[in-house]
């Protein structure tokens, strides 16, 4: 064969190949978020049940778990009484925050009034939250540092350690 | 009662946090992440086909397939009205598009744009068009026995090619090629008129004839 041939193709063929073996190793559906090391999006949201909005820069000097959710979301559900646990073992270090996606206020409030709540849980009006922090679908937690900088978001239900692991997280970075 | 108890709780601890710096509703504020609005502010109809035209270039996070004005589902309505807002308030389109990037990233543009490793989005393919012709002319060059780009016969190994009234060595071919000539041109003898000369071959031919 053509050595030049040859070291041609080669050269065309090893980074396709690298290319697709990367990406083949990857989750589709996965979009990593540029929002991670950055600055949380502030905002300040009435909670369910009510009383007074809840806003972001009031829990500076706290880590925080800012879970997405709704009720028709069946992992939603099954993470549920993992950050309820998790919330309060955690209580003292980090503060848990529930913002409901796509739902009614009606539909969520009891919802939580049938499992229970150990955080609270607020109406994303016009989900101009859900926007700002990027979420693609429920669940989806994202860890927020003592100052207030994303630390990871994560997809899917947390299992306790999970949590446990990016909550650690949360609460050793620095700024 | 135990509802009741649970309604109690839940507002008991939003009103714990809440209580400490009490604030009203605010959602997060698109001049934190891109400034402040450095477009004209749209109102009326205006306002409702760039607004439209915008959200045409964001993707849907949830459906992914369809831009943010094609997409029925809940979230791309609410960035359609997001989209609509910042229209209205004087955003414009690349201080929007960049907002929503920020959060979701150049995934949301449907349309790459132009920076960075994206060149090659735009360029690989012409530059692949202009590759592979490139190639295919070097190829068909160098492959002996081909028609060569000047629409000349094709070469054999190098020695030189026959004339056209040039006839083979052979007696036998050589009666018949004049014969074919004669019927096809109508030259008498098979002899071009303008080459009364070309009785003989040109050139020894190779082997022995049979």
């Amino acid at each position: 064969m053509n050595r030049r041939v040859l070291i041609a193709g080669t050269a065309l063929v090893v980074p396709l190949v690298a290319i697709l073996l990367v990406g083949l190793g990857r989750d589709p559906h996965v979009v990593r978020s540029p929002l991670i090391g950055r600055a949380a999006p502030s905002f300040s949201l009435r909670p369910l049940g009510g009383g007074p909005p809840i806003s972001l820069e009031s829990l500076k000097g706290r880590a925080v778990a800012l879970n997405f959710w709704a009720t028709w979301c069946v992992p939603c559900v099954q993470e549920h009484e993992v950050l309820a646990g998790a919330a309060r073992t955690w209580g003292a270090k980090a503060q848990f925050l529930g913002v409901v996606y796509e739902d009614q206020e009606d539909t969520a409030l009891d919802y939580l009034r049938r499992k229970g709540s150990a955080y609270p849980s607020l109406f994303d009006e016009g989900g101009k939250a859900a926007i700002a922090y990027g979420v693609f679908g429920v669940p989806e937690t994202f860890f927020i540092s003592p100052e207030g900088r994303i630390v990871e978001k994560f997809v899917g239900p947390l299992t306790p350690s999970e949590l446990s692991a990016n909550l650690g997280k949360a609460l050793e970075a620095t700024p | 009662m135990r509802r009741l108890a649970l309604v109690g709780l839940i507002a008991g601890l939003a009103a714990g946090l809440g209580a400490q710096e009490p604030t009203e509703v605010t959602a997060p504020d698109p001049r934190s992440a891109v400034g402040a609005p450095s477009g004209r502010a749209l109102s009326g109809s205006a306002l409702d086909a760039e607004s439209d035209r915008v959200a045409g270039l964001l993707r849907c996070p949830v459906c992914q397939g369809l831009s943010v004005a094609d997409s029925p589902t809940g979230m791309a309505v609410k960035m359609r009205q997001q989209v609509h807002e910042m229209v209205g308030a004087g955003y414009d389109e690349e201080q929007i598009l960049s907002y929503f990037e920020r959060s979701y990233g150049e995934f949301v543009r449907l349309e790459p744009p132009l920076r960075g490793v994206n060149w090659l989005v735009w360029a690989g393919p012409v530059g692949g068009l202009l590759l592979g012709a490139f190639a295919i002319r070097r190829a068909l060059r160098s492959r002996p026995g081909t028609v060569g780009s000047a629409g000349e016969p094709p070469s054999d190994a190098g020695e030189p090619l026959p004339g056209p009234d040039s006839l083979p060595a052979d007696e036998s071919l050589a009666a018949y090629v004049l014969s074919v000539r004669e019927r096809a041109y109508g030259w008498p003898g098979g002899i071009s008129p303008s080459r009364p000369d070309t009785l003989a071959p040109p050139r020894k031919a190779e082997g022995s004839a049979s």
